[in-house]
């Protein structure tokens, strides 16, 4: 069967080929015959390389330790849905997982625009079909995922059991589904360059896509905090690592895109800048992979490191090279006149917005890349920490957060003293007013304070904006309240859904603000039934338990947990041990509420003594965190749902008579 | 170039192997069965926790903050979680003891600068080269925000000002028309 696997990925390498062939020559030669034949040729691509994936899974579910990486990625006591997640768990898996994707996106791209788009089409298909025929080469030549073992292994190595996580089985799928979906606006850029239709058709076409891209960044972002938060176990949830960066950088310019490329929308200017921006965050995705792969940055997070890192440093040179080019050589018809009437509109406050964002973007590459720079210069390897991110981008970050505020409300072209009023009286009033009620309640002045201070203007922003809205429609229309605010958003999915993104954007700032200055870390050698304070709570170890399996030995302290003299919650810490790997991991005990964690970690335990070391935390609105990805990733969906009008198109497209190519 | 005095193999000395991993779960645990080393090891958590107020704390905590654990583990010495590491324990404590001994922060990061290299600073120093790591964001971020305005100020100059536009005092109408409903609609009983 693995040989079918191995078959299915040369196959499509060859399928690959042959698509980017046949496209660019029907592009270039006007031949749709050339241009349905490369369409064609990806959809046999992603037949095979599902094929391969179902292989692959087949033999991880049959542990089929004949093979290589199922012997070195899992073991027949790993639990079954950990056991799928092996499929990404290991580098050969992640590159197969890549492709599948890729190839499947590529799919449905190829269905949307089977009649429309057609100039564009043969370079789309092209330049999604190059990125697969560089993932299958990989695939092919260098890491093989279904190379046999001279001998079979008895037993797997077993997944890395930091892996063995309930986010785990989010976290990389949604941030690889981030990544992988970036490569549809950036092939629609350069086939917009190719062909010379520089217009805003490509624009329109792929902002469905870099919404789905940028959607499933920030939740891979995110689950990834979740994950380092509950396995790492020290109380954190970023701690600007390498590859952590590697996921923020196209995050972060994908965001600017999101807001500049309606400013061409409106206004048809900023070609240039959007084309470069869509051509970036492609390529930081392929930098984030060269990063995990290369092991050039050293990172805690590169569960899989290898040779591969010249392989993607080159494809990343090639992208830049290809895509820079056809900019240089398409710049002319990329110029349109700019109109910007007045620094006080929302055309002015996007781009600041854009500076800032890319600026972030910047400064993270800089303090990722700068100990390489340092070795080279002065041969001296330094260290880039947390320190140095946090310094440098937190006051880039209130920027961000006080245009947030400003961005939605601020009038197009030219904003009158009448309309600034009108739009900022009640949410400066709002901070204003935040700011004395933190004052009174002794908020140290800082970027904390600052944080909470500029997030009640933009939550003012927000709120005003939706408070007006209802009103206009009750009093027009004589609607109820909730009719109002469901009609007022339906019927502007867009502005309303990136309001509501926004107010997840706010209460992700104000949970890191909170939760770095305000936290509460103890750390306590107990014995059975002592006692230790840590901030308003009072935690009493009361006993240790032990258990084993097969797969793992497990350590339990119970701790009871007091406030107000009262017992409010039992947690248990543990220390695990993972047999087959040899390693202990720590798994974190939790009591979340709207307005703290405590966080517990059971640092050791002595049975001679029976001394176990609590470590406490108390983390500040950590949960706002999570709910600010629920709150972003609703706002995604709202924008995102196709209006009535579009869908009765759909339906009359996909039916019966077919829309002409526009 | 000259590296850092000390750095390559005082180094290599701590990196070494993983902290005591299993060690941490075993059932008996030896480090802190230990006898002498174990005893002192809790004292020090002990007075580490009864200092949790104050000044020194703080002083502590910035100083784990500001030096990278060696153990591989990539976090900060305050941040690095294994709790018999070899190289972040041996590291509080020492801090520990410095500050005790009245040595100031400057000073305590000198002194492990000079044994391990500069890596094991979490942040560059403010001087020479690193100067670049410090200044070049921001130094961009002036330059594109200079070019911006600038850009900005050339778009606006070059774009004709509409008459005054005729939508404000339609808009004027409307919302003093929508002001009137909304009153009406107050007074309904």
């Amino acid at each position: 069967m693995p040989e079918i696997g191995r078959l299915a990925v040369c196959l499509a390498l060859l399928f690959a080929a042959y698509s980017v062939v046949t496209s660019l020559l029907g592009g270039v030669r006007r031949r749709p015959d050339l241009v349905r034949s490369g369409e064609h040729a990806a959809f046999a691509v992603g037949a095979l390389v599902v094929v391969a994936a179902a292989i692959l899974l087949r033999a991880l579910l049959q542990h089929d330790f004949t093979l290589e990486y199922v012997a070195a990625y899992s073991s027949s006591t790993l639990p079954t849905q950990y056991t799928v997640a092996a499929l990404w768990g290991g580098q050969k898996g992640s590159l197969l997982f890549w492709a599948l994707m890729l190839s499947l996106f590529t799919a449905i791209v190829e269905v949307q625009n089977r009649d429309r788009n057609r100039a564009l089409m043969p370079y789309v298909t092209a330049t999604l079909m190059t990125i697969a025929f560089f993932f299958l080469s990989l695939l092919t030549f260098i890491t093989d995922p279904f190379e046999r073992l001279p001998v079979a292994a008895r037993e797997g190595a077993d997944l890395n059991p930091l892996l063995q996580n309930y986010w785990m089985m989010l976290h990389p799928p949604s941030l690889y589904t981030g990544y992988v979906s970036a490569a549809v606006p950036f092939a629609f850029g350069l086939a917009a360059l190719a062909s010379g239709q520089v217009g805003d058709q490509w624009i329109r076409t792929v902002r469905r896509w870099a919404l789905f891209s940028w959607s499933f960044l920030t939740l891979g972002n995110l689950l990834g905090a979740r994950w380092a938060y509950e396995v790492l176990g020290w109380g954190g949830y970023w701690a600007w690592d390498p590859v952590e960066n590697a996921a923020f950088m196209p995050w972060l310019v994908s965001t600017a895109y999101l807001h500049s490329v309606m400013i061409q929308e409106k206004k048809d200017m900023l070609r240039v800048w959007n084309m470069v921006l869509v051509l970036l965050t492609f390529a930081l995705t392929i930098f984030g992979t060269f990063i995990t792969r290369s092991g050039v940055i050293s990172s805690v997070h590169s569960f899989t490191q290898s040779g591969l890192g010249p392989f993607f440093i080159g494809f990343l040179l090639f992208a830049i090279v290809v895509s820079g080019g056809l900019l240089v050589y398409r710049l002319p018809d990329l110029r349109t006149p700019a109109t910007i009437e007045s620094f006080l509109s929302r055309e002015a406050a996007f781009l600041f917005n854009n500076l800032i964002l890319v600026g972030i973007a910047f400064a993270v590459f800089w303090g990722t890349v700068f100990p390489v720079l340092s070795e080279w210069v002065r041969g001296v390897k330094i260290t880039v920490g947390p320190p140095f991110f946090n310094r440098v981008n937190a006051p880039l970050g209130l920027v961000l957060l006080f245009l947030t505020g400003v961005g939605p409300v601020i009038a197009w072209r030219r904003a009158s003293p009448r309309n600034l009023r009108r739009a900022f009286t009640v949410p400066v009033l709002t901070a204003l007013g935040a700011a004395g009620g933190l004052s009174v309640g002794g908020v140290p002045v800082g970027y904390a304070y600052f944080t909470f201070v500029l997030g009640c203007f933009a939550l003012g922003t927000v709120g005003q904006e939706f408070w007006r809205g209802v009103r206009a429609r009750q009093a027009m229309l004589h609607e109820s309240a909730p009719r109002a605010l469901s009609r007022l958003v339906s019927k502007n999915r867009r502005r309303y859904g990136g309001y509501v993104v926004h107010v997840g954007v706010i209460s992700v700032f104000v949970a890191i603000a909170a939760s770095n200055a305000f936290r509460i870390e103890v750390t306590q050698p107990l014995k059975r039934g002592e006692e230790m304070q840590v901030g308003k709570f009072r935690l009493r170890y009361e006993q240790i338990t032990t258990s084993e399996d097969a797969h793992l030995s497990r350590l339990t302290a119970q701790v009871s947990v007091w406030q107000n003299g009262q017992r409010i919650a039992m947690l248990a810490p543990e220390k695990r041990f993972y047999k087959k790997p040899q390693q202990p991991t720590t798994e974190v005990a939790m009591r979340s509420t709207l307005t703290e964690d405590l966080y517990l970690v059971l640092g050791s335990y002595d049975r001679d003594s029976d001394l176990a070391t609590i470590q406490a935390y108390v983390n500040p609105l950590v949960s706002w965190l999570w709910l600010g990805g629920i709150f972003m990733a609703c706002g995604t969906i709202i924008t995102m749902w196709p209006a009535a009008a579009e869908r009765r198109a759909t339906a009359y497209a996909l039916g019966g008579a077919r829309v002409p190519a526009e | 170039m000259p590296s850092a005095p000390g750095g390559p193999s005082g180094a290599r000395a701590i990196r070494a192997p993983r902290p005591l991993a299993a060690e941490l779960t075993s059932p008996r645990h030896p480090s802190l069965a230990r006898g002498k080393a174990a005893r002192g090891s809790r004292v020090f958590l002990l007075a580490l926790v009864l200092a949790t107020s104050g000044a020194i704390a703080a002083t502590q905590r910035e100083l784990e903050e500001s030096l990278t654990c060696q153990c591989g583990c990539g976090l900060t010495v305050h941040s690095c979680n294994h709790l018999q590491c070899q190289s972040g324990e041996p590291m509080k404590k020492e801090i520990a003891e410095r500050l005790a001994a009245g040595e100031d922060t400057a000073t305590i990061l000198a002194a492990f600068r000079a044994r391990y290299g500069e890596k094991i600073l979490s942040a560059p120093t403010f001087h020479g080269f690193n100067w670049f790591a410090w200044l070049t964001p921001f130094a961009l971020l002036f330059l594109g925000a200079l070019s911006l305005t600038r850009v900005l100020r050339r778009w606006t100059r070059e774009t004709p000002v509409p008459a005054p536009p005729v939508a404000t005092p339609a808009d004027d109408a409307l919302r003093r028309r929508l002001e009137r409903e909304l009153a009406d609609l107050d007074r309904e009983p």
